[in-house]
């Protein structure tokens, strides 16, 4: 009984069936079909209304009729007329019976049936043929009871239509009064439809390269022709869907009857399968634009599933991912309990009554699931704990590809965290880094369980899980410092180093991912995907297709083929590749390579941002920003902050919000409004986590910036102090690629507080720091710091402060921004007149040269102070030069940026920017 | 509260009119109370006071001056009017619908109804056709079952009642009769707050229907509605009150009034049963037993509430007297979920489980929504070792109760077999939230942080203190407390607990493996501490043990008392390094 009641015989697959049958029978129409192609899109639809899940309820007569209308063009009347007809004819137990037993006539292989002429023979084991069988076998199942329920369902499911419906001329009219809101709608989709067409022929690309895929495109290719021609469609519930979709873009709201549901239950939950496609749809779209997707709307939908199917246990599982997204803890952990307490883990795409199999039980996911839970509130020791237990639980069950994940998210969590909570716990409980016993530090430890991981996922051939191991490990690569796992006796080589050559090597592999997903994704789950984003182009108008609706046009190929094709690379796919990227412009920008950083970060905007998730989206959008303040000056930066800020106006704000604070205190220190700077600075440590070991990033910066607030308020002693506890810090969380900025640092406070002799040792520091962990552009600017340190001992080492700063300008000028760029020829400009071999009579151009480029680049910044000693030192060049006008001029702006670093002006035009 | 012989008349009174408006259970009700009203011994014969036998003898004895009973200081009980019939006589129609509406032919009974216009008839219609539509949606419920469970069918009727009731309201032109059933229709609808108004109006206005009272108190869920309600002061109110109090564990105001109450109604099985309940709350067994015992030799055929009786005696291991209750019940109404649970619960005691668990599937189809049968068919799958489908039993019973400790204690009692102690404390800290006095929750929890995996001792320890201060009756506590101290080298706590479920068991006359274990720890402690006297003492007492520690012990008291006797000896030593 269970079986049989799985799937259930309802009006609209009533209406289904005798679609089907018209379009197998075709004899009996008295307009044949014109053409094969419009036969094969009758049939195409058929299919969509089978597979799609863009809802979860099954469409209204009044809104099948409305896409016959489209579907079938001349003959669409005709369809809507024999379809209601045949319909609203049933009207007796009996009508029922024999309208059944015909349908069984369509299937092929029953002999008795005399086959017609233009007869399509119903394979029973294709999908049409099989939704059929189901159809027949659900109403034979049947008791009197169920088959007096279908007939009054019937009644009121025509019954609906025939009050309230118009004739076809009426509802043409309407129609094409429709048509040019639509025109118009038609023209702001053009560009979505021109950016769509580029990222396609991006794909298409890189899709070309690899065998297997290309199969997969020509399918889609033969299935996107027969549905060349597609009309537009003026749907009036696609005017309410554009409208209902405002407050919330990214989740589907289902129709006009999810708002307005009749109490008395005539409607109906589409068929399981699609319920849980659409239910998997939507926790991707959860999972994508996190908090942005409105939390009520989605709830309510969630309602009124769990009414109509109280069975269907996942329900929970979208409660859960609903509230974890909108920051709502109680709510999630109740559900994700509640979720794992019935379904215990198993309950998949087909559905299993929960008494059935008890030995398969999968709890050890439901602990996977709650640690990543913890993580994401910031709860690390929970999290840890419940994964620990998780490892344990999935090693007695022996489910090794849960292990497999369990140890993947136990990596994150602990290169996340990367502090001395972990050691404690994974030292104590039974993991598989015990055996190594306590006297390794948490990175080697994390570095075993990485290998580890990385080891089990290959074995188990979980191709996504090895992709972003792969890329796990590159993140540690690129963040930690090599050293021998177990090293013996006190001179085992101790090399500190990072190692570019693994990272490049990590990212490389993890981007096979996009030749080898294939042997994973289910076709069952791309047909319904297909379908889905056929339906949908329906009622969507595409681009130039009103004009020729006859015509193989390009553009519309196009528009259906990225549809297409959008579900043949799955999404979990696209977003790995997307982060690899992302973390190729993050090691880029550690190693010091603007332009490559620069690159891959907009490699990863244009291809990736519609499968990654919006807060990677916001990342990639802050690198960008930040790489055009250093580069081009606020002003474009603050305008490009704006648009970004719109665009993920609630979406993981905290990227956004950390990078304005920090451009805001950058610029702060520029003009030397002290007061500001130390206030943004304070707001930058308030949003860190006040938990020991998380937020690690935030608290490294907000105190950082804090020393620089310090230095550049002459409070040498605070600034070092600061300085001292921020290097101590790092030391103990294992962050020593960031103590080469802060040693720096240090060299900078001694050079300002006139130690010059103090800050050397400090320089020469950073300096091998930089050297072993292969951080170019911070050598650079540490280079330049060292000449500047050997400068300020006298001029006798002008020369050697010289050639220093020569050997550091290549990379200087290749990679460094703004400012950096200026204290170099600043700094050059100076070694040179500091040195007594060198007269300004001689080759005057040779200072002043880099004094004028640097003081136009400060200017941009509205770098007072370094803008200040520029001119300064021009006007005293131009003045031994006997150039009085010039002397003058560069003398008025000494004056001017002198003026302003003294009385910061409280008013500062670019802020209103934001 | 008013006297004895008001509250007869009032309530045979309403028992007629009840009966009239085929509110049988309300009716049922009144009667069990009027009967259980005490009647004065001397005007009435032996067969008038059948059905008050009994612990009457002896309450008789003790509660003789007890008429005066006089209402709590500053409580005016006004005295409703019993309500004016507004036809005297039925119309034959209104004969002929009631007599449909007897044999359960509610349509027909609408029907016959459709042109009357009395206030009566309007009720009777209007409660026919509800009653129709709870029918074809009972009905409905086992048609239409989808492929992903029942989805829950709705009585048809309501929109339409709403709509007329409502109207009726408007115009002042309802009695207190459609109130309730006004009020019954918005529960239906979700409405709870109008629903609550609705009925408060009705009770205020004709206190004998309880249904009405019954309908009220399961829309207050949280003691601040329950106090925010306005109603005015009737001895009904009294049963109210009691009734909402048991519901929200409040069971020893609960207990209050119903011994109040029964200074009127000495007699009421209905007040008895609910004792038993708020007994049975306060885990009181003894008393449970002797109430029920002495219930169903009045009232033999009674089923209801009997299931707790059955949870008494299975608790208490009666293996006969169970099956003795079973049969009973079985004879008289097999079809009662009570019936199936009882069965159940004796099935359970006998060890077997398949059994049990399909008589509690029975008790379930007949009420999907019978609480104890979740929970209990919970524990019989704990049995079997079958986790996946104990966890979802339980988890049905707490969404039907979130505030069911028992099923929460038992998802985290799961969970913990499965060896995820971690996730099942977010069970157990549930499960102790709502029953923060119960001992054995507060030992499982605590339990849970002392396993190898978590061994998060400190957290144990402050679970076991609280086990300890709620009345432990296994005396778990007390010995895990100074274990754990004992392990996490704190020997003056150690000692301090040890020394306390020594007194303990002294006290309780208890013997064991804990008392050796105690007085061992106790002597070493002791020694080390260099209080000999003391330490020679419990030296002594573990010499009545057979053992290693007997051993013990005894170069124990050799050691110390060669120490005694070369005291200076020592001394010298210590300032010897």
């Amino acid at each position: 009984m269970a079986a049989a009641s799985a799937f259930a015989i309802t009006p609209h697959k009533v209406s289904v069936c005798v679609l089907l049958q018209m379009y197998a029978l075709p004899t009996q129409a008295t307009p044949p079909f014109s053409s094969v192609s419009q036969h094969n899109r009758l049939g195409l639809y058929i299919l969509s209304l089978t597979k799609s899940y863009d809802d979860i309820l099954e469409p209204k007569l009044e809104d099948l009729i409305s896409q016959l209308r489209e579907i079938g063009g001349s003959l669409g009347p005709w369809l809507i007329d024999h379809l209601t007809s045949r319909v609203s004819s049933l009207s007796s137990p009996d009508d029922l019976f024999t309208f059944f037993s015909e349908m069984r006539g369509i299937l092929g292989g029953s002999d008795s049936v005399v086959i017609e002429d233009n007869q399509v023979i119903l394979d029973p084991n294709s999908i049409l043929g099989m939704f059929l069988r189901r159809c027949v076998l659900a109403f034979n199942v049947l008791s009197f009871e169920g088959v007096c329920h279908l007939l009054t369902n019937i009644g009121i499911y025509c019954k609906e239509v025939l009050s309230n419906c118009m004739p076809y001329e009426l509802h043409r009219l309407d129609g094409s009064s429709n048509d040019l809101e639509s025109l118009s709608e038609c023209e702001n989709m053009d560009l979505e439809n021109f950016v769509f067409g580029k990222v396609n022929e991006e794909i298409e690309e890189r899709k070309e390269a690899t065998e297997r895929v290309s199969f997969h495109l020509h399918a889609t290719q033969a299935i996107c022709g027969l549905v060349e021609d597609v009309e537009v469609v003026t749907d009036p519930r696609s005017k309410h869907h554009d409208k209902g979709t405002e407050d919330c873009p990214h989740v589907h709201r289902p129709g006009t009857e999810s708002q307005d549901v009749d109490p008395y239950g005539e409607v109906f939950l589409r068929t399981n399968w699609q319920v849980q496609g659409y239910l998997t749809e939507q926790a991707d779209a959860i999972e994508k634009h996190g908090g942005s997707v409105s939390f009520n709307t989605f709830e309510l939908i969630l309602r009124q599933i769990k009414k109509l199917a109280p069975e269907l246990h996942r329900v929970h599982y979208l409660h859960y991912l609903n509230s974890l997204y909108h920051d709502d803890y109680f709510a999630a952990v109740e559900n994700l309990h509640c979720y794992f307490d019935y379904s215990a883990g198993i309950e998949g795409f087909d559905f299993v009554p929960p008494s059935g199999s008890n030995n398969s039980a999968r709890y050890e996911i439901a602990l996977l699931c709650l640690g990543m839970m913890h993580f994401y509130f910031g709860h690390p020791k929970q999290a840890l704990l419940v994964l620990t237990e998780a490892v344990r639980i999935s090693q007695v069950q022996s489910n090794d590809s849960c292990l497999a994940y369990t140890l993947a998210a136990i990596c994150n969590l602990s290169s996340e965290i990367g502090s001395s909570i972990t050691a404690g716990i994974l030292g104590t409980s039974y993991s598989p880094v015990t055996s190594m016993g306590s006297s390794v530090s948490v990175a080697q430890q994390l570095f075993v369980l990485l290998k580890e991981s990385l080891k089990r996922a290959e074995s188990l051939k979980l191709k996504r899980l090895v992709a972003s191991n792969h890329l796990a490990m590159a993140k540690f690569d690129l963040m930690h410092v090599q050293r021998p796992l177990l090293s013996f006796g006190p001179k085992a080589s101790m090399r500190l180093k990072t190692c570019p050559v693994n990272v490049c090597k990590e990212l490389r592999l993890c981007s096979h991912l996009i030749s080898e997903f294939a042997s994973e994704t289910s076709t069952v789950a791309t047909d319904g995907a297909f379908s889905t984003a056929w339906l949908k182009n329906l009622t969507k108008p595409m681009g130039s297709l009103v004009l020729t609706q006859e015509n193989e046009s390009g553009e519309n190929f196009h528009a259906l083929q990225f549809c297409a094709q959008s579900s043949s690379i799955p999404r979990s796919v696209l977003q790995i590749l997307g982060s690899s990227y992302l973390l190729r412009a993050s090691a880029w920008e550690t190693y010091g390579s603007a332009p490559l950083a620069r690159i891959n970060a907009l490699v990863y905007a244009t291809c990736f941002t519609d499968s990654s998730s919006s807060s990677d989206t916001a990342l990639v959008h802050a690198k960008l920003i930040q790489h055009l303040a250093a580069f081009q000056g606020y002003k474009e930066a603050f305008s490009a902050l704006k648009v970004a800020e719109e665009r993920f106006l609630s979406v993981s704000r905290s990227v956004l919000l950390v990078l304005k604070l920090q451009l805001l205190h950058e610029r702060a220190l520029h003009r030397a409004h002290l007061k500001l700077a130390q206030q943004v600075c304070d707001e930058l440590g308030v949003l860190a986590s006040s938990v020991m070991g998380v937020d690690m990033e935030l608290k490294r910066e907000a105190s950082l910036r804090h020393a620089r607030t310090l230095l550049a308020a002459k409070q040498f002693s605070e600034a070092a102090a600061v300085a001292h506890s921020l290097f101590c810090m790092c030391y103990k969380f294992n962050m020593q690629v960031e103590n080469a900025t802060i040693l720096l640092l240090l060299a900078e406070i001694h050079k300002k507080s006139g130690n010059a002799v103090l800050g050397l040792p400090y320089a020469l520091a950073s300096l091998s720091f930089c050297q072993s962990f292969n951080l170019d552009l911070l050598k650079a600017s540490a280079t330049l710091t060292l000449a500047e340190l050997w400068l300020s001992l006298g001029s006798n080492h002008a020369k050697r402060a010289l050639t220093l700063i020569h050997g550091a300008l290549p990379m200087i000028l290749g990679h460094g921004g703004l400012e950096l760029r200026a204290r170099a020829r600043i700094a050059e400009s100076k070694c040179y007149l500091s040195d007594p071999s060198y007269s300004v009579f001689e080759d005057s151009e040779v200072v002043l040269d880099p004094l004028r480029q640097a003081s136009d680049e400060l200017q941009v910044l509205e770098y007072h102070e370094l803008a200040a000693e520029g001119f300064y030192l021009m006007a005293i060049i131009f003045d031994k030069l006997g150039k009085l006008e010039e002397r003058e001029e560069a003398a008025a702006s000494f004056k001017k940026h002198v003026m302003a670093l003294e009385n910061p002006q409280d008013e500062d035009p670019l802020l209103n920017l934001l | 509260m008013s006297s004895r012989e008001s509250c007869r008349s009032e309530l045979r009174t309403a028992i007629r009119q009840l009966n009239d408006r085929c509110l049988y259970s309300a009716s049922k009700w009144a009667a069990e109370q009027l009967v259980g009203i005490e009647q004065d011994p001397a005007k009435f014969t032996p067969s008038n006071t059948r059905f008050q036998r009994g612990s009457s003898s002896i309450r008789r004895r003790f509660h003789t001056n007890d008429v005066t009973s006089t209402p709590p200081a500053g409580v005016s009980y006004v005295s409703t009017p019993v309500m004016e019939e507004d036809e005297v006589v039925d119309g034959d129609f209104y004969l002929l619908a009631k007599s449909y509406f007897d044999c359960r032919e509610y349509r027909r009974a609408a029907h016959v109804l459709q042109d009357q216009t009395g206030k009566k008839a309007t009720f009777l219609r209007c409660y026919a056709l509800y009653l129709a539509g709870e029918k074809r949606k009972e009905e409905e419920m086992i048609e239409l079952e989808g492929p992903l469970g029942k989805s829950d069918a709705v009585n048809r009727e309501v929109a339409s009642l709403e709509r007329e009731l409502s109207i009726l309201r408007k115009n002042g032109i309802i009695d207190p009769f459609g109130l309730y059933l006004y009020g019954l229709v918005l529960i239906e609808k979700g409405n709870q707050n109008l629903a609550r108004t609705v009925l408060m109006e009705s009770v205020n206005s004709y206190p004998w229907n309880w249904s009405a009272w019954s309908e009220l108190q399961s829309l207050c869920t949280t003691i601040e509605i329950l106090n925010s309600l306005t109603l005015s002061n009737h001895w009904m109110k009294e049963f109210f009150l009691a009734s909402a109090y048991q519901e929200l564990r409040m069971h020893n105001e609960s207990l209050t009034k119903y011994e109040h109450l029964q200074n009127t109604f000495s007699f009421s099985n209905y007040i008895r049963a609910q004792i038993a309940k708020a007994q049975y709350c306060l885990r009181e067994f003894e008393q449970v037993e002797v109430i029920f015992e002495e219930l169903l030799r009045n009232d033999p055929y009674r089923v209801e509430d009997v299931d707790m009786y059955s949870n008494v005696l299975y608790a208490k291991e009666c293996f006969s007297a169970l099956s003795y209750l079973a049969h009973r019940v079985f004879m008289t109404d097999k079809y009662r979920p009570e019936s199936c649970c009882i069965i159940g619960n004796y099935y359970s005691l006998k060890g077997q489980h398949e059994k049990s668990v399909l008589y509690f599937r029975r008790a379930l189809k007949l009420n999907k929504n019978y609480l104890s049968a979740w929970t209990l068919m919970g524990h019989e799958y704990v049995e079997m070792k079958n986790t996946p489908a104990a966890i979802d039993a339980y988890r049905r019973a707490v969404d039907i109760n979130p505030r069911d400790y028992r099923a929460w204690y038992g998802l985290g009692q799961a969970y913990e077999m499965m060896g995820m102690p971690f996730y099942a404390l977010h069970y157990f800290k549930k499960s102790v939230f709502l029953q923060s006095n119960d001992s054995r929750l507060w030992i499982a929890m605590a339990q849970c942080y002392e396993t190898d995996q978590l061994h998060m001792l400190e957290e144990a320890i402050k679970c076991y203190r609280r086990a300890a201060s709620c009345n432990d009756r296994e005396a778990i506590a007390l010995h895990q407390l100074a274990k754990l101290h004992a392990e996490l080298g704190r020997s003056e706590e150690a000692a301090l607990y040890y020394k306390k479920d020594l007194e303990r068991m002294e006290a309780e006359e208890r013997e064991g493996p804990n008392m050796v274990e105690a007085l061992l720890f106790l002597a070493q402690h002791c020694r080390e501490q260099k209080r000999f006297e003391e330490a020679e003492v419990y030296c002594t007492r573990l010499l009545d043990y057979t053992g290693p520690e007997k051993e013990t012990a005894k170069s124990m008291l050799r050691g110390m008392r060669t120490a005694e006797s070369s005291f200076p000896l020592m001394d010298i030593e210590h300032f010897h390094p």
